[in-house]
C-alpha cells in the first residue's frame, strides 16, 4: 500500500512578495501547513561586531541600514541610548525636531507597509498611491539631511544641521492633503471591500496570552488588546507632553492589525500637529565641547573650537563605564540598544534588539494548522524586515 | 460553389487576421489602462504611446531559448500549449461581429459561421481548453506547476457550471442557441434589462474561467510563483498568453451577444456597435483587475458552488415565472 | 456590498483623469535638494589654489575607510593634498568627511550617475574630485 508523505515546500529566499530575503520551508497537508520553519541570516552583515570597532560618531550611519524602511527610528534609538550612557541633556529645539521628523517616519514606514501589503492581497493599485505620499515626506527628509532612505541626520546630542526654510511649509501642505488621501483613496478602495474583509477576518489570531509570553510589540501587540506603547509607558524625548491616543484592536487577526496601523498614523498626524506649532527656536545641538562637534564658524574662527574638532573627529570621546539599555517605540515594535563600555572611545559590546526578529517567532504559532493561502497575509501583516531580523 | 468557398476563405484570413491583432494591441491596452488607474504611463519607449511594444513582445519572445525539463514528459509537454490554444481559435468562428454587408453586390456576414447551436459548440469547444491546462501542469514535473495545474482545472470546472446555468435565462428568452438569432431577439430590448442577475453571474463566471483577479490565485499568489506554465518558455509560453487574449476577446463577444443587444445601436453602422460594445467589456475586465484583491482559494471554491450556482438555478426559476406570467417575449 | 465594490471602481476611474506624476528619465530629471549627498568634490580658494590642507580628517572619520590621501608641501611651503582618492564603490555617503572637514575643502554635491564599467572606474583621483575652474568663495553652510 502506498505511504502518503507531506509534500515539503520551499518559499525561498528569493520570492515575489515575501519581505526582503526569508526563507520559510513548510511542511503541507494538501492546503494546510503543518509545520512551519523559519530559516533566516540571509541578510547577515555583522553589524554588531563592527559597531566594536567604530567609536560612538562613526557607528550611526550604520545604524540607519538596519531597518531600512524606517531609518529615523533607528537612529533615534541609537543616540538616545549614548546620551543616557553619557547623562546629556538634549535642547528643547533638538528634541520637539526630533518627535516630529520620527513621526514623520512612523507615516512613511506604515505607507509603505499599506502599499506592499495590498500587492500581496492582489490589490496592485493601492501601492502606487501610498508611494505617491511617500514621496512626499521623503521630499522633507531630503530637504533636511540631503538622503531619503538612509537619512543620518540625529547625532549624539541633537540634529546635524538646522532644519532649513520652507520645511514648516512643506509639513504644514503634507498635514493638509493627507486626511482626505486616506479616506477617499485607501479607505474607500480596501477597507470596506468585501473580498479583503474575507481574506483577512478572522486569519492569523493571536491570543492576548500568546502575545504577551512570545515577546510581541508594536502593532501587532496592540491589535490583541493590550494597551501597551513605549510612547506611554516610558516615555522619552518629551512624549509625555503630547496628546494622543494609543490604537488597539479586539481579536488579533489580520484586519485588526491594518486597522491599528491606519489609526496609528492618523495619531501621528495629530502629534505632528501639535510639535509643528510648539517648535522652539535655539541651538539644535548640546553644547558639550566633548562629544558634539563646534560649529563650522567656530572651527574657522576659534582655536579652542579647532582642537576640540579635532579631538572629537580622530578619537571621539570617552564615556564612562558602564551598561545602558533603552528602547523606543518604532513603527514595528520595541526596538533596544544595549551598550556596555570599558572606558574606551569604542564600546565593549553593542546590542540591537530588533522587534522583526522577535516578532517573527510567532509566526510558526500563528500560521500551522491554517491555510497557505493565509499565510501570505499573515507575512504582510507581520511586517518584518529582514535588515534588522539578520543585522 | 468556388465562390463560396474564395468568400469563405477570405473571411477567415480577414476575421483571424483581424483577432490576432487586436488581440496583441489588448496586451498593450491592459498596461497602459492599468498604468493610467495607478497614476503612471504604462509603456511609452517603443514607438510613440507603446504602439510598437507588442511587437518588441512578440519578438523577444520568438527569439528566447526554449526549455524543456529533463523529466518532463516530453510529448505531452509540447503539446498542452496546442490543446489551449486550439479551442480558443476555434470559438472565434460563432462569435456574430456584424450583420450581413454588400460588398461587391454581394451580401457577406461578417462572421464565419452562423451554426443553430452556437453557444452549445462554444460551451463545448472552450471546455476542451481545460485539458491544456491539466496536462500541462502535470507534465512539468515541478510542484508549483502541479499545485497551479490542479487549482486553475478545479476552478474552471466549477465555474463553467454557473456560466451554462445562467446562459439559460437568455436561451429561454429569445427560443434559440444559434448566435445570430439571439442578437436580433433583442431588437426590442437588450437583455441585460430582463436578465440583470443572469448577466452579473456570466460575468463573475466569465472572469473566473479566463483565470483573472480576482480569481487568478492560480497563477499569481506568491507562492505559486507562476502556476501552471512556471516551467515554460518562448514559443509556449508565448502560446498560453495568446490563448489567455484571445479568451477574453471571445468572452466579451459572447457578453456582447447575449447581454448587451450584439449589433443593435443607432446612427454607426452595426459592425462598429459590436466592436464599440466588445471593448467595453474587455475594459470593464481591465478595470476590476486594477481594482479588486484576489480570493483564496477555498473562498474561491465556496463562491463558486454555493453562491453562484445556486443564484443562476434561482436565475432559471425567475425567467420561468416571468415568461408564463407575462407572455413571451 | 455592492456599493462597497463600486466605490472601489470609482476610486481607480478617478485616478485615470488625474496627473500623472511620473518622471520620463533620462529626458527629465529631478530635483534635488541643496543638501543632497551625490558625488564629492574639493573646494578651491579665490586664487585658484586648493582649500585642501591634508590634514586626514576626512580619512579618520570615515566608517567604511574610503577616503586616502597623502600630505605634502607645494613650492610656497604651504602644506596640501599630494594625491586623494575616494573609493566611490564603499563610500555610504553619509557626510561625515564634509563635516569633519575643518576648512570646507571637501563638499557632496548633486551628482548622482556613477556607474562604469569596472571595480577600478569607481576610484576617484583628485583630477576626478578637484572642481575644474575657479570656484568662487564657498561660504559657511549650516
Amino acid at each position: 500500500m502506498a505511504e502518503t508523505k507531506n509534500m515539503i515546500l520551499n518559499m525561498g529566499p528569493q520570492h515575489p512578495s515575501t519581505h526582503g530575503v526569508l526563507r520559510l520551508i513548510l511542511e503541507l497537508d494538501g492546503e494546510t501547513v503543518v509545520k512551519l520553519t523559519p530559516d533566516i541570516g540571509y541578510l547577515h552583515r555583522g553589524v554588531e561586531k563592527l559597531g566594536e570597532n567604530l567609536t560612538y560618531h562613526q557607528f550611526i550611519p550604520l545604524t540607519d541600514r538596519e531597518d531600512y524602511i524606517a531609518s529615523l527610528s533607528n537612529n533615534l534609538a541609537y543616540c538616545m541610548t549614548v546620551e543616557k550612557l553619557l547623562g546629556m541633556e538634549v535642547p528643547p529645539r533638538a528634541m520637539v525636531a526630533r518627535v516630529l521628523l520620527t513621526e514623520l517616519q512612523r507615516i512613511a514606514s506604515h505607507l509603505f507597509w499599506l502599499g506592499t501589503f495590498g500587492i500581496d492581497i492582489g490589490a496592485m493599485s493601492l501601492f502606487f498611491y501610498t508611494f505617491r505620499e511617500r514621496e512626499q515626506i521623503l521630499d522633507m527628509f531630503e530637504a533636511c539631511a540631503g538622503a531619503r532612505l538612509t537619512v543620518n541626520y540625529f547625532r549624539i546630542g541633537g540634529i546635524a544641521k538646522d532644519l532649513p526654510e520652507g520645511f514648516e511649509k512643506q509639513v504644514r501642505d503634507f498635514i493638509k492633503i493627507f486626511p482626505e488621501r486616506m479616506k477617499n483613496d485607501y479607505e474607500r478602495i480596501f477597507q470596506d471591500n468585501k473580498i479583503v474583509r474575507i481574506r483577512t477576518e478572522g486569519v492569523g489570531i493571536i491570543s492576548k496570552e500568546d502575545a504577551i509570553d512570545l515577546g510581541l510589540s508594536g502593532p501587532l501587540l496592540r491589535a490583541c488588546g493590550v494597551p501597551w506603547d513605549i510612547r506611554k509607558s516610558n516615555p522619552y524625548c518629551g512624549y509625555e507632553t503630547y496628546d494622543f491616543d494609543i490604537a488597539t484592536g479586539k481579536v488579533g487577526d489580520v484586519f485588526d492589525r491594518y486597522l491599528v496601523r491606519m489609526e496609528e498614523m492618523r495619531q501621528s498626524l495629530k502629534i505632528i500637529q501639535q510639535a509643528l506649532d510648539r517648535l522652539p527656536g535655539g541651538p539644535f545641538l548640546a553644547d558639550d565641547p566633548k562629544v558634539c562637534l563646534p560649529s563650522k564658524q567656530k572651527v574657522m574662527t576659534e582655536m579652542e573650537s579647532l582642537i576640540h574638532h579635532f579631538k572629537i573627529v580622530s578619537e571621539g570621546f570617552e564615556p564612562p563605564v558602564g551598561e545602558v539599555y533603552h528602547s523606543i517605540e518604532t513603527p514595528r515594535g520595541e526596538l533596544g540598544f544595549y551598550i556596555v563600555s570599558d572606558g574606551s572611545n569604542k564600546p565593549y559590546r553593542l546590542r540591537f534588539r530588533p522587534p522583526s526578529f522577535v516578532n517573527l517567532e510567532s509566526l510558526a504559532k500563528m500560521a500551522e494548522g491554517k491555510l497557505i493561502g493565509d499565510l501570505v497575509a499573515i507575512i504582510g501583516a507581520l511586517d518584518p524586515v529582514m535588515g534588522e531580523v539578520d543585522r | 460553389m468556388t465562390e463560396f468557398i474564395i468568400i469563405m476563405l477570405v473571411k477567415m484570413f480577414v476575421i483571424f487576421g483581424a483577432v490576432m491583432l487586436t488581440m496583441t494591441y489588448i496586451t498593450l491596452a491592459e498596461r497602459k489602462i492599468l498604468g493610467y488607474m495607478q497614476i503612471r504611463p504604462g509603456p511609452n519607449r517603443v514607438g510613440p504611446w507603446g504602439l510598437l511594444q507588442p511587437i518588441a513582445d512578440g519578438i523577444k519572445l520568438f527569439l528566447k531559448e526554449d526549455i524543456i525539463p529533463d523529466n518532463a514528459s516530453k510529448a505531452v509537454f509540447v503539446i498542452a500549449p496546442a490543446m489551449a490554444l486550439i479551442p480558443a481559435v476555434m470559438t472565434i468562428a460563432v462569435v456574430p461581429f456584424g450583420p450581413a454587408v454588400t460588398i461587391f453586390g454581394r451580401p457577406i456576414d461578417i462572421y464565419m459561421a452562423d451554426i443553430n447551436i452556437g453557444i452549445l459548440y462554444i460551451f463545448a469547444v472552450s471546455s476542451i481548453g481545460v485539458y491544456g491546462i491539466v496536462l500541462a501542469g502535470w507534465s512539468s514535473e515541478s510542484k508549483y506547476s502541479l499545485l497551479g495545474g490542479l487549482r486553475s482545472s478545479a476552478q474552471m470546472i466549477s465555474y463553467e457550471l454557473s456560466m451554462g446555468f445562467a446562459i439559460v435565462g437568455v436561451i429561454m428568452l429569445s427560443q434559440s442557441l444559434s448566435m445570430v438569432k439571439i442578437i436580433e431577439a433583442q431588437k426590442g430590448v437588450w437583455f441585460i434589462i430582463p436578465q440583470f442577475l443572469g448577466f452579473a453571474i456570466y460575468i463573475t463566471a466569465a472572469i473566473a474561467e479566463l483565470n483573472r483577479t480576482p480569481f487568478d490565485l492560480p497563477e499569481g499568489e506568491s507562492e505559486l510563483v507562476s502556476g501552471y506554465f512556471t516551467e515554460y518558455s518562448s514559443m509556449k509560453y508565448a502560446m498560453f498568453m495568446l490563448a489567455e487574449y484571445i479568451n477574453i476577446i471571445t468572452v466579451s463577444g459572447i457578453v456582447t451577444t447575449l447581454y448587451l443587444g450584439g449589433w443593435h445601436g443607432p446612427i454607426l453602422p452595426p459592425f462598429i456597435w459590436f466592436i464599440v460594445k466588445l471593448f467595453a467589456v474587455v475594459f470593464f475586465m481591465i478595470w476590476v483587475r486594477a481594482t479588486f484583491p484576489r480570493f483564496r482559494y477555498d473562498q474561491l471554491m465556496t463562491f463558486g458552488w454555493k453562491v453562484l450556482l445556486p443564484a443562476s438555478i434561482v436565475n432559471i426559476l425567475l425567467t420561468a415565472v416571468f415568461m408564463t406570467v407575462f407572455g413571451e417575449l | 456590498m455592492i456599493k462597497a465594490l463600486a466605490e472601489g471602481l470609482s476610486v481607480t476611474l478617478k485616478h485615470m483623469f488625474k496627473k500623472r506624476n511620473t518622471v520620463q528619465y533620462p529626458e527629465q530629471r529631478r530635483e534635488y535638494s541643496p543638501r543632497f549627498r551625490g558625488k564629492h568634490k574639493l573646494n578651491r580658494n579665490e586664487d585658484g589654489s586648493e582649500k585642501c590642507v591634508g590634514c586626514y580628517l576626512c580619512a579618520v572619520v570615515c566608517p567604511s575607510q574610503c577616503i586616502s590621501l597623502q600630505a605634502g608641501e607645494n613650492e610656497q611651503g604651504k602644506r596640501y593634498a599630494e594625491w586623494y582618492k575616494i573609493q566611490m564603490g564603499r563610500c555610504l555617503f553619509c557626510g561625515f568627511c564634509v563635516e569633519a572637514c575643518p576648512v570646507e575643502a571637501l563638499d557632496m554635491t548633486g551628482f548622482y550617475e556613477m556607474s562604469c564599467y569596472g571595480r577600478d572606474g569607481l576610484v576617484y583621483e583628485k583630477k576626478d574630485l578637484l572642481v575644474p575652474e575657479i570656484d568662487s568663495f564657498v561660504k559657511t553652510k549650516i
